[in-house]
């Protein structure tokens, strides 16, 4: 779908991207990646030519980008930055009918389009699309940036770093709504990060950048465990066998079917002294299978009353969605103090939950099928 | 500045600026004449008693005593509101004590006796001014606001009806110059309207110029900067010169037209380049990435964007303009300026107001309507303040 053949930019005497060639399949997410100065966002601005490459080759499709006036090639590629840009004066709605209403587009299928991609970033339509930019936080402002690049349905997506700029907690739901957005989508992107665990997360091929050449260029998987020199082996990290937790989903080992206890019941009482006999903890549900808090059974136990034994907490602040990846439930598992975390819906209905075992067997899983080779590779 | 809004904004302190100007209108009433009498339109008058004015005197004076226990006891919102209405009232019946005082005092038309506007009645605008502006601050409703004004206007011209206002010296010096004081009107507008016109052509564009090009700015700023620190009256006598090379009159409405045109220029061309430099570049960057041609970006990025700021440039040029346009009236222009002049000749001082009071009239309304227009095009999302 894009191929950079030999592409070089040079600014006088520095050469910003060397001799790069590189191919993105349709439907694939590429990450460049590297360390700041390598050459990775003037490679993706080359692709839509907000900056011209001084030699080499860029095929979009089968055209060259060269063959095409940048105003219409730039069109059909979406385009999301690291600073949002929204346009200040103009609403949500009418930021993210940019595109089409370049290309001309007539009113009802702009109003569909914006909500329908509204929907589609997680933000509700009827609420946002007449925002000004000033009124969103800065993960709301990031999913209007993406749903913009999406409006005229471009089959190639640029994103640098769109998620730089948010704080972690954001950054993390807005990776996982940018996996499932690209599962459905299956566009292709070019996605330039600094922060390794996003490219681990995110990619389908990392292109490991450094001085403006390509040192690296496969599947996250690869570079961790076959990583071609000492420079990559270093930039991946040492804690590689926590990094590919990164690429696990929570559903994969969630244990669903945990005994909870709806909360301030009768029945709920007796709930709770059967499931004693088995756990010492218990989720607490409310009616609608929302978590609402834990149950204790020791208090219990050292004849504590069955009202000291609850704990109420707000199940944001204690659960994790089924399309977290491990690396972030564990950390959230040691920030927290659990051995186990509760995973929750969106609206916090309780599905289930992961434990520090599980985690721990998938580590050593990860392990055992890396195998002891990337040592001696690195040797080299 | 925050973004709540305005009714939640509560002052429990003092109003300082309108007890201030409370003040300045109370002592205005009572320690100055606010009416001067003349045995003729030349001689210096006799000042005349605050009674003199009739019930709207007292009312005057009452307003401004209201005025200044609300502006020191009263909370907001409802402190805005009596300071508002009092600075209203107070200009209103200003213009019936006046009438009154005129034709009370001058009932004889054939007598060339005349009632002038003292010194008092100035302080009493004044004061009545730096209420409104305080009771602005507060943001009451704009039903208010406009309330007010209406209820000024009103009075004004119903004292011009029925009380008595046609008496007063300003007035007689008006219908005697009648024609000459609205060809001075015309020409005031003419030369400032057209020069504001040119300075904004010109202006613009050498403001994009400024913003897209680097040398360009520091030339264009710079020189338009330097013209802006030449006093006018130098000016006019400087283009004598280039002009009389070209074969050109020195004196009429082409150096005028020439020197109001540069004038404007700074804060026109200042503001746009400084309204498109403070356009977020990820903002030129999404434009241009998603596929925007420059003239696309800038007609429907950058033009709204940085529009408020240039409004606000063609504002300070519009009352910087309508100032000068009365000194030109040396180089032989029919501008308010000359009756300003020509009073002062005379030492007819009413004369004088009758050119001086138009000319701050034009600024206030042009100042006003460009900041209205500023706001009316201005989007809602980089308002200063949400509303």
């Amino acid at each position: 779908m894009i191929r950079l053949e030999e592409v070089t930019k040079r600014y006088g005497e520095t050469l910003a991207v060397d001799r790069l060639s590189l191919e993105v399949g349709e439907g694939e997410v590429c990450v460049l990646i590297g360390p700041s100065g390598c050459g990775k966002t003037t490679t993706l601005r080359m692709i839509n030519r907000l900056i011209d490459p001084t030699g080499g080759r860029i095929l979009v499709g089968d055209r060259d980008v060269l063959s095409v006036s940048p105003e219409e090639l730039r069109r059909g590629l979406g385009y999301a930055i690291q600073s949002v840009g929204l346009f200040p004066h103009l609403t949500v709605a009418e930021n993210i009918v940019t595109v089409p209403k370049l290309l001309g587009w007539d009113r009802s299928r702009m109003a569909r389009r914006v909500d329908e991609l509204l929907t589609l970033v997680g933000l509700d339509a009827g609420a946002y699309a007449s925002k000004y930019p000033r009124a969103l936080s800065g993960g709301e402002a990031q999913r209007v940036g993406v749903a913009r690049a999406l409006a005229a349905d471009p089959p190639v997506l640029l994103m640098d770093e769109p998620f730089g700029a948010v704080d972690p907690l954001n950054r993390e739901r807005l990776q996982s709504e940018f996996a499932r957005i690209q599962r459905e989508l299956r566009k292709t992107v070019v996605f330039v990060t600094h922060d390794v665990d996003e490219a681990i997360r995110l990619a389908d091929r990392i292109a490991l950048m450094k001085d403006g050449r390509l040192r690296q260029y496969d599947t996250p998987e690869q570079l961790l465990d076959h990583p071609a020199d000492k420079f990559v082996h270093d930039f991946m990290g040492a804690d590689r066998a926590l990094k590919r937790l990164g690429r696990v989903r929570v559903d994969a080992i969630m244990h669903s079917g945990i005994p909870t206890i709806t909360d301030g019941t009768d029945a709920g009482a007796a709930a709770a002294r059967a499931s004693c006999a088995k756990e010492r903890f218990a989720y607490l549900v409310d009616e609608e299978g929302r978590l609402v808090g834990w149950f204790d059974c020791r208090v219990l136990d050292r004849g504590g009353s069955a009202e000291s034994a609850v704990t109420h907490v707000d199940w944001r602040q204690m659960a994790v969605r089924p399309d977290t990846s491990l690396k972030e439930a564990l950390s959230r598992m040691l920030e927290l103090g659990f051995r186990s975390i509760a995973v929750t819906d969106g609206t916090g209905r309780l599905l289930g939950d992961v434990a520090l075992a599980g985690i721990e067997a998938t580590l050593t899983e990860g392990d055992a099928h890396a195998g002891g080779g990337t040592d001696e590779e690195v040797g080299r | 500045m925050g973004d709540k809004p305005t009714d939640a904004v509560v002052y429990h302190r003092v109003d300082r600026v309108a007890a201030t100007g409370a003040l300045i209108a109370l002592a205005g009433c009572v320690l100055l004449p606010l009416y001067v009498l003349r045995a003729n339109r030349i001689v210096n008058g006799a000042p005349q008693p605050l009674g003199a004015g009739g019930p709207a005197s007292w009312g005057l004076l009452l307003l401004a005593a209201v005025a200044l226990v609300a502006s020191l006891a009263a909370r907001e919102p409802l402190r805005a509101r009596i300071e508002l209405i009092c600075a209203g009232g107070m200009v209103g019946s200003l213009a019936w004590a006046l009438g009154y005082a005129a034709s009370h005092l001058t009932p004889d038309p054939a007598s060339p006796a005349r009632i002038s506007i003292g010194l008092g009645a100035w302080l009493a605008v004044a004061g009545a001014a730096a209420l409104w502006f305080a009771a602005v601050q507060a943001r009451p409703p704009h039903a208010w606001r406009i309330g007010a004004v209406v209820g000024l206007a009103t009075l004004w011209l119903c004292a011009g009806y029925w009380g008595g206002l046609g008496r007063l010296s300003i007035v007689l010096e008006y219908m005697r110059q009648a024609d000459a004081f609205w060809a001075a009107v015309g020409t005031h507008l003419t030369l400032a309207g057209v020069s504001l016109g040119l300075a904004i052509v010109i202006g613009v564009p050498l403001g994009i110029l400024s913003a897209r090009v680097g040398w360009a700015r520091a030339v264009v700023l710079g020189i338009v900067g330097i013209i802006q620190t030449v006093p006018s009256l130098a000016l006019l006598g400087l283009l004598v010169v280039p002009l009389a090379a070209l074969g050109l009159p020195g004196i009429g409405p082409l150096p005028a037209i020439i020197a109001l045109t540069v004038y404007a220029l700074l804060p026109i061309v200042r503001n746009t380049y400084l309204g498109l430099a403070q356009v977020d570049p990820a903002v030129v960057d999404a434009g241009l990435g998603m596929g925007m041609s420059r003239v696309q970006l800038l007609v429907r990025v950058e033009a709204p964007l940085a529009l408020p700021l240039l409004i606000e440039g063609v504002r300070a040029a519009a009352v910087l303009i309508i100032g000068i346009t009365a000194v030109v009236a040396f180089i032989g222009n029919g501008t308010l300026g000359v009756l300003v002049i020509l009073g002062w000749g005379g030492q007819v001082d009413d004369l004088t107001l009758l050119g001086a009071v138009p000319m701050v009239l034009m600024a206030v309304t042009a100042d006003s309507g460009l900041r209205a227009l500023g706001r009316l095009i201005t989007s809602p999302g980089i308002r200063m303040e949400a509303s």
